[in-house]
Formats: C-alpha cells, structure tokens, sequence
C-alpha cells in the first residue's frame, strides 16, 4: 500500500511539474476552423439546421397546396361553382356523410377495443410489455395493403369464416360479407386498432396508478376508483387517439377501395377518380379541399381540449397541471347536475363488475389475448395460404407445398420490385432522416417565441390527408417537370416519413442532456466533434428509430407512388395493388409472408438495440 | 502553470433581468476561490461566463493576460466539473477522461500515460473500463475531476460539485479536492450555496447576493467581521439587533439596542444618530443568571425560550423584549438554564459591530 501512495505521490509532483512544460492548448489542426466558426454563430447554425426542413415543407407541401386551393376556385375567376357541385349533388353529397359516418364508427369501435389492452400494458412487468408489443407493433407495421388483403381472404366466398358457417350447417350459401360496409369497417378498426393503442398507452403510462389506489385506501370502490380517478386522467389520451384515427380514417383510401362494395365508396377514391377518370381536375381540387377543410375543423376543434401535438407525440408534453380554463368549470358544472345518476350507475357497475375488478388481471389478459389473435391472425392466414397446394386462394389451404414460393423465387418482375422498394426506401429514409434530424434539432433548441407553432407545422404531412397530398404533388411535379423522376418520387416519400423521424428526434433532444455538450465544449471539442463524439452518438438509438420508422413509411407508402411514378418501375406497394385488383392468387401471400417476415425481424433487431443501448447508458441502471 | 483570471465590470443580461452585476474580481494564480450565495443569485452564470458558454453583456475578462470574452469555450483550456458531472454515458471511464486530450489530437501514448496518472491521482485507476452508469456517484465524481484536470488546465471550474453526494462522501471529496488542489497547485473557481464547505475549502470565498458580489475576503475576515447584513446571516449563525449610534469614540460607538439598553460597539463607518444593525456572533455570547454581575459592555436582560442540549454545546433561545437572541454556550459543567429562567446576556464589545 505504502509504495503506490508513493508512486502516486511521485507521478503527481511529476503531473504538476510538467503542466509549465507542454500546455497542449492551441495544439489543434485547424482544418475545419472556418466551418466550426461559422457554428458557433447562432443564426447561422439555425438557418442551416432549419432551412433543409422549411424547403421542403414549404416547397413540396405548402405551395401544391396552394395550388389547389387556388385551382378549386379557378385561379382569379373566383369561381365556386365546383364546391356546389359537391354539396347540391347528392351522390357527392353522400359520399360525403358516409365518410364522416365511417370515420366515426371506426374510432369509437378502435377505441373502445383498445382502451383496456392499453390499460393493461400500464401496468405489466417489462418482459411481458415487450412480448405483448411485439404482437401489436408486427401488424402495426406491416402494410394496410398486406392486412386488407388478408381480410379479403378471411372475408371472401371460400374465406375460413364462411366455410367455418358452412360446415357448421349454419348457412347453406357462402354469405356476402366481402364489398360491404361491415368489411370497411372491420378492415379499417384492424388496421387502427394498434394505432390506438400505442397513442392511448403513451399518455396514460404517465399516469401513475397510486391515485386510483389511493383512491381505494380512501374508501373508493374498485370502480368508482376507476371511473372517478383513473379514467378522467386518460381521457386526454383518448382523445388524442380518436383525433388521430379519425383523421386518417377520412382520408382512408386502400381498404374501403378493396373490401368497400360500390356504396361504400369514400371521399379519397372519389378525389382520385374524379382526377383520374373522369379527369375533373377542379371538382377534385374542391373535393380535397372540402377533405382537408374537415380535417382542419376536426383538429381545430381538438385543440380546444389537449395541445395538438399530444396526438403524434404524447412525449412532447409535459404532465403538468395547466389553468383550470372556462371549458372545465363548464364540464364540472356539468358533472355535478348528472352526479345522482352517476352514483346510481357506480352502484349498479360495482355489483355488477366486482368479480371482475377484483380478478381484473384476469379478465384483462383474457381479453387482450383475443385482441392479439384478431390482430394477428390475419398475418397468420396470409403465411399459411403462401404455402398453399391450391392453385385458388382457399382457406383453409387443402395441402402443403412450397410452389408458390418456387413461383415467388423465379418472378423477376417481384424481384425487380421488391429491389426498387428497398433502394427507394433507403434513399427516402436517409433523407428523411437527415432533414428531419436537422429539423429536430432547429424545433428543439430554437429560441424563436414560435416554438410550438412551427412544430405542429413540421407535422403537417400527418395532418393532410395523403390523398391530397398525393394529388397536390402529382399536379405540382408535373407542373416543374419532377413528374415520373426518381428524385420526385423520393420528394414524396420523404415528405411523409419526415415526421416521423422529427417526433422521435425531438424526444430524444427534449431528454438529452446539454450538459454534455457544454462538458464537451469546455474539454476543448469543436462544435462539429462534439455533434460526433458525443451527442449523436447518444442519439443513436433515436436515429435508428427514426430512420427505421422512415423506411417503413416509405416501404408501405401507395398512394403517393401511385401518382409519382410515372414509368418508373413498380414498387411493392404499387405492384401489390395491381395485382390483387387483377386476381387474388396465392402467390401475393408469398410476398406478404416474406415482407411480414422482413418487418418482424426489423422490429426485433430495434427493440434489441434500444434494450442493448439503453443497459449501458441508463443512469438508473444498478451498480 | 497556474494562471490568474482577471473579471472587469463583467455584466450579465437576460433580458431585462440583470443576473450578473459589476463582478470585479482577481484571482491569483494558484488560489482556490469559492463562489457562495443563495440559490439563483447568479453563480452558475458567472461560472457559465468563465467557460464561455455565455457571452457578457459588459466587462472584459482576462485568463493570464489575454482577454478571452472573445474565444470560444474550446480555445480556452479550462476545466470544469459540472454539478451533475456530465459524464459522457455512451464512453467508459478512459475514454470520458481522455475526451479532452482526445479532441486535441494528443499522441497516443500521451493520452494513455495522462489518463493513468490522472486515474491515479483520484484514485480510480481500478475502474478503467466501467461504463458511468456502472459507477457510484462518488465515483463519478472522482471521474469528472480526473476529466477536468487531465490536459493541464489553466483554471478548474466546480459548479456545486458536492450537492448529489450524500453528507460522509461530501465530508471526504472536500478534503480529496483540497488535496489534489494542492498536488497540482491550481487556479480553482468553486461554486457552492453551503457555508461551510466554503469556509472549510477556500483561500478566498465572494459571497454573491442578487448577481453582487457582496464581499471577497478569507474565511476568517469573512466570519468575523461581515461587511453588512446579508452575508452576516448567510454566512454562519448571527443575532442581528436593531440600534441606534449614539456617540463616536475612535472606531467604537455607544449605542442603544433594540431600543431598550446601553451598549458598546465596533462600527462599519455609521455617524451618530444614525441607525443599524448590531452583529454579534451566537457564540461570542455569554447567558448567566439574571442578577449576576459582568465585565461585558453588552448586557440584555431576558428568559430563556428554549434550550436545545446538542453535546458539546447548548443553544439557547431567549427572548428579549421584542427580540431574541441565540447563544450558544460551550457545555464544560456550568448550571443548564431550562425554558422559562430569567437570565442576562452579554458580549463584549469588540465582538460586536454596527452593520448597515
Ligand atoms: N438562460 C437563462 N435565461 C434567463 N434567465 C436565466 C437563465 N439562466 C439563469 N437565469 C436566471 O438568472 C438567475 C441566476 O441563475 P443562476 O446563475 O443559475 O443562479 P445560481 O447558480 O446562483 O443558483 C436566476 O434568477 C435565473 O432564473
Ligand atoms: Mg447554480
């Protein structure tokens, strides 16, 4: 021991004595001296950071936009002819209430549906969490082309649920349940169902659940503790939820196209339509701009009660115990006039519900099984079928084989398709990835009093319904001669997925802790070593989110290749699309098994990243 | 070598609010001067404006004899520990030390024999490829230090360093820091809201009230003769009592206080006539029965409110009229006033001053 305390001893006089000897201060190359400079200013830093953002927002989304509004009316003739048109012609008109009804329907049911599994995700152990949000988080990802198709295999003539009522003798004749509105209907809450649940879960997981046992040490019978404490905390939550799904689902475009009969038919087809075959461009510019008017009105009227943002990013804001407004008084008078029949229906709730609550868990985990076999189940009759001995798409398959995948491995054309996805995936979440990396930083760490204004504006490509924005584009490249070039398409990608990446960047900068960096700074880093040394390395989990998330937008992404292509080679989507109008046939299984595959192991490997990153750096971590 | 910083007429901005006010100040090469005042009364800025993380609104600032309100933090060559160490979590224990020397494209066997001897001087050099998480906060702390002092640095900067730490490790890193502070004999800028560190660790200690610095002396001066009323009370444990000068006799004054008795005190440049605030130290103040006779100049009648036995001492409260006064008495056998005693206090003279 006495001789390392003399060694230190030694080796610090010598650290002391040398300090006079080699000062390594101003020891630096000083290469990029001019570009460090130029970010140390901070205007100029944000005008780099934002400009790749505003361009391509204000390029490729505001002015088609513009465009349509304008063209709607006829440029300066002012002419509002096209907008009675839609609301004096009653099959417009219908089309019209038929899509808000749809909308409607969908979210209460999506919602309704997802509440209690996203209640039970609160409180589970993490090994069960990351189990169960595999299960949810799989057909989240996975194509609404994929899913709609499975529903129409579930749902057609030869489908499992018909021939399952057929052998029971329960019916005679196949019954039509495919091109009806139910199909709409039970395709679109499939497909929103695990949109509802991760937005619901990302609220109420801050909710901690001590109130509701606070509420039952108090004296609070397990439902009222529920209904009086737990639920008025989520509503937030849900609403954001039913806003976001309802949004999108008046924009929906692929699954009441395919599982929709000809009465079912939404504002989105009959935007294209009217655009693609009857080509009345100006009574589809009105069309989208009466879409996009609703939309503006639904979110208006939403921010009236949660801040907007809450609905693509629970993360953004802050639990915090906002001025108690007008509105909530208004709500509380409200509550103490219906609170007799409140009281009456806790009463009549708790004896009927007591055996339930009190084995909650259990009924919870029983019911969210059956959530998890519906959302599954179709991706599990689309991987069974793609080994299917029948030439037709039966269900169930008569007998094994491996031909359709034979016939998978020799489709050049899927091949050449599958090729063209994957590099226009790449390309498009790169960008993305950068411009919306950039963007995040700007939104982040601008000191502008707009803060909060422009990013719900880096958000609009979620707000637009894609329809819209797709015909906007069309006109628009084509207008600037972009129409059918690679680089359009990519442009229409990225304005998608740029979102994305911002949300999840933006969360990361919010928890980074810019100490760091100063303890960067003050160590001698540049600005551009400490952005790679130190905060884009810890960042990184966050950037392959963000890039992951971007690539499965564009991979996924119809409509707006649909319209940006031009004699581009078909990407997946596309290619998916013409040939499940053309004929159903196993072969498209094949591809949906090999994608569903894709997708699973991507979200394996992420969660395995996050988890890995996240043992290392956590703080919370054990000693 | 230890460089001196220089601050004149340093000012600060935010907006309206002006944080940093008039910060003249010398700091010699070599001491270790500690920055202590309230919460919120402008340390970290001050600090901040060291390291060049915020620009001042006025003032110039000199490390050694180049001005440096010009050059960004990275040009500066100082080193700093960050209250919350900022340990770089994606980086082992050598890496986070060798940072510095790393960003500066130090050769590497030099950044490997500086990494050791630094690891060595805080003791750490068993902890080489832990991750930060994988450390105590004690530990880390210990790293942040080895960061901060691994490239030689001019100045060290500590922003309340000491605040995550529980009260053993707190005791034990003050006297590591004095150490290593000594080992390489340089310039330390501390910041802390507790009293006692300061006292205990620095040369010089500028207590900072509302972005003032108030008064820049050695623990000592500090102690005992406060320059006005704030840092009487923030620093140590004071009486302050309202009084009125009457007469001037070279340096000392009678005065009456608390409106009610006769006294002698030291004064802080107060004319007669004029009124303040007469200091004395709760230690400096002798309790005896009431009636008994004493030599002091100072002496109030009162009863005692409440006696708190703390081992070695006893800390009275006693109620004077309409003050009161803490006392605290050494406990060496001598009779324990219990809450209501009638008693006397008083002090001597050259232990009380006159404050504005
Ligand atoms: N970036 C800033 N913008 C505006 N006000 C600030 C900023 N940083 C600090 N302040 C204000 O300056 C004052 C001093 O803060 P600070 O230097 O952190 O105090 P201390 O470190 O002594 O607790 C506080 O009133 C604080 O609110
Ligand atoms: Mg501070």
């Amino acid at each position: 021991m006495k001789d390392v305390g003399k060694d230190n001893n030694h080796m610090n006089t010598l650290l002391a004595k040398e300090r006079a000897a080699d000062p390594i201060i101003g020891n630096v190359a000083r290469g990029q001296n001019f570009l460090n400079g130029l970010l140390a200013n901070r205007r100029i830093r944000g005008a780099v950071v934002a400009s790749p953002l505003l361009v391509l927002l204000v390029g490729f989304l505001i002015i088609p936009l513009s465009n349509i509004v304008w063209g709607s009316v006829e440029g300066t003739k002012l002419n509002f002819a096209h907008y009675a048109r839609i609301f004096s012609d009653e099959i417009n008109f219908n089309i019209m209430l038929h899509t808000l009804k749809i909308g409607l329907i969908v979210t209460v049911l999506s919602l309704g549906a997802a509440y209690p599994v996203a209640y039970l995700l609160t409180k589970m152990g993490s090994r069960a969490f990351s189990i169960v949000s595999v299960f949810i988080l799989v057909p989240l990802f996975t194509a609404f082309l994929i899913r709609t198709y499975a529903w129409m295999i579930i749902l057609g003539r030869e489908g499992p649920i018909n021939n399952a009522l057929i052998w029971l003798g329960l019916v005679s004749e196949p019954l039509p349940l495919l091109n009806t509105t139910f199909a709409v209907i039970v395709g679109m809450v499939h497909v929103f169902i695990p949109m509802a649940i991760f937005t619901m879960y990302s609220s109420m997981a801050r909710i901690n659940h001590d109130f509701a046992r606070a509420a039952q040490i108090l004296g609070a019978k397990p439902v009222q503790a529920f209904v009086r404490v737990y639920l008025p905390m989520s509503l937030p939550g849900v609403f954001s939820a039913g806003i976001l799904i309802f949004i999108v689902a008046i924009g929906f475009y692929i699954t009441p196209a395919l599982l929709g009969g000809p009465r079912d038919a939404m504002i989105s087809q009959q935007i294209v339509t009217q655009m693609t075959t009857l080509l009345n461009f100006e009574l589809s510019y009105a069309s989208s701009v009466v879409l996009l008017l609703v939309t503006i009105a639904t979110l208006f009227l939403a921010s009236l009660f949660i801040p907007l943002e809450m609905i693509w990013s629970s993360a953004t804001i802050e639990p915090s115990n906002r001025k108690i407004s007008e509105r909530s008084r208004l709500l509380s008078g409200a509550k103490r006039a219906f609170h007799p029949i409140l009281s009456l229906f806790e009463a009549f709730a708790h004896v009927v519900t007591k055996r339930v609550l009190t084995q909650q868990s259990r009924w919870l985990w029983t019911y969210t099984t059956v959530i998890l076999v519906f959302l599954t189940a179709p991706l599990i009759v689309v991987v069974l079928l793609s080994f299917s001995s029948s030439p037709f798409v039966v269900f169930p398959p008569p007998g094994f084989s491996l031909q359709w995948w034979e016939r998978l491995a020799n489709a050049t054309d899927w091949h050449t398709s599958f090729l063209f996805s994957i590099q226009l995936g790449l390309v498009a979440a790169l960008f993305a990835t950068l411009i919306g990396t950039m963007g995040a930083f700007w939104l982040v760490r601008t000191t502008l009093p707009i803060k909060r204004p422009l990013f719900l504006f880096s958000l609009s490509p979620l707000m637009v319904p894609v329809v819209i924005i797709a015909t906007s584009l069309y006109i628009f490249e084509a207008r600037i001669g972009l129409l059918g070039s690679f680089a359009g398409l990519v442009i229409g990608h990225v304005l998608l997925s740029v979102p994305y990446v911002i949300v999840v960047m933006a969360a990361a900068l919010r928890g980074f802790d810019r100490s760091l960096e100063s303890a960067a700074a003050v160590h001698g880093a540049r600005p551009l070593q400490v952005l790679r040394l130190v905060t884009l390395p810890i960042l990184k989990p966050a950037l392959w989110t963000g890039g992951l998330l971007a690539f499965l937008t564009s991979f996924d992404e119809l409509l707006i290749s649909i319209f940006l292509l031009g004699r581009q080679t078909s990407p997946l989507p596309v290619k998916f699309w013409g040939d499940i109008r053309f004929q159903l046939n196993p072969l498209l299984s094949t591809a949906s098994t090999l994608i569903v595959a894709l997708v699973t192991v991507s979200i394996l490997t992420a969660q395995w990243i996050r988890l890995r990153h996240e043992q290392r750096t956590a703080i919370s971590a054990s000693k | 070598m230890s460089t001196s910083l220089e601050m004149k007429k340093i000012q600060k901005f935010y907006g309206a609010l002006h944080v940093v006010r008039d910060f003249d100040l010398y700091i010699e090469p070599g001491e270790f001067l500690t920055f202590l005042g309230p919460s919120g009364s402008g340390k970290t800025t001050a600090l901040k404006l060291i390291a060049g993380f915020e620009t001042p609104s006025g003032g110039d600032m000199l490390l050694g004899s180049r001005s440096i309100v010009d050059v960004p933090p990275y040009e500066r060559g100082i080193g700093m520990v960050f209250q919350n160490y900022a340990l770089f979590p994606h980086m082992t224990v050598v890496e986070n030390v060798a940072f510095p020397l790393t960003v500066r494209k130090a050769a590497r066997s030099e950044v490997e024999e500086k990494v050791l001897r630094a690891l060595q001087l805080v003791k750490m050099d068993q902890y080489r490829d832990r991750y930060p998480n994988q450390l105590s906060g004690g530990q880390q702390q210990r790293i942040a230090l080895a960061r901060a002092i691994v490239f030689n640095p001019s100045l060290l900067l500590m922003d309340e360093p000491l605040g995550a730490l529980d009260r053993n490790l707190r005791e034990h890193m003050k006297i590591e820091i004095m150490r290593i502070q000594k080992e390489l004999n340089i310039t330390v800028i501390f910041v802390t809201h507790d009293q006692d560190e300061a006292l205990v660790m620095s040369d010089r200690i500028a207590v900072i009230n509302e972005g003032r610095l108030v008064q820049v002396a050695d623990s000592k001066s500090l102690y005992y003769s406060p320059q006005d009323r704030f840092v009487a009370s923030f620093v140590g444990e004071s009486n302050l009592l309202p009084c009125r000068v009457n007469q001037i006799e070279n340096g000392t004054g009678t005065v009456t206080i608390a409106g009610r008795a006769n006294g002698v005190a030291r004064l802080s440049g107060q004319s007669g006539g004029e009124s303040g605030w007469l200091f004395v130290r709760p230690e400096h103040v002798d309790i005896s029965p009431r009636g008994a006779t004493s030599t002091a100049q100072n002496v109030l009648d009162g009863v005692v409110e409440d006696a708190l036995f703390l081992g070695e001492m006893t800390r009275y409260t006693v109620r004077c009229g309409n003050e009161t006064m803490t006392v605290k008495q050494q406990n060496r056998g001598q009779p324990h006033f219990a809450g209501k005693t009638p008693v006397t206090v008083s002090w001597d003279a050259d232990r009380c001053t006159v404050l504005h």
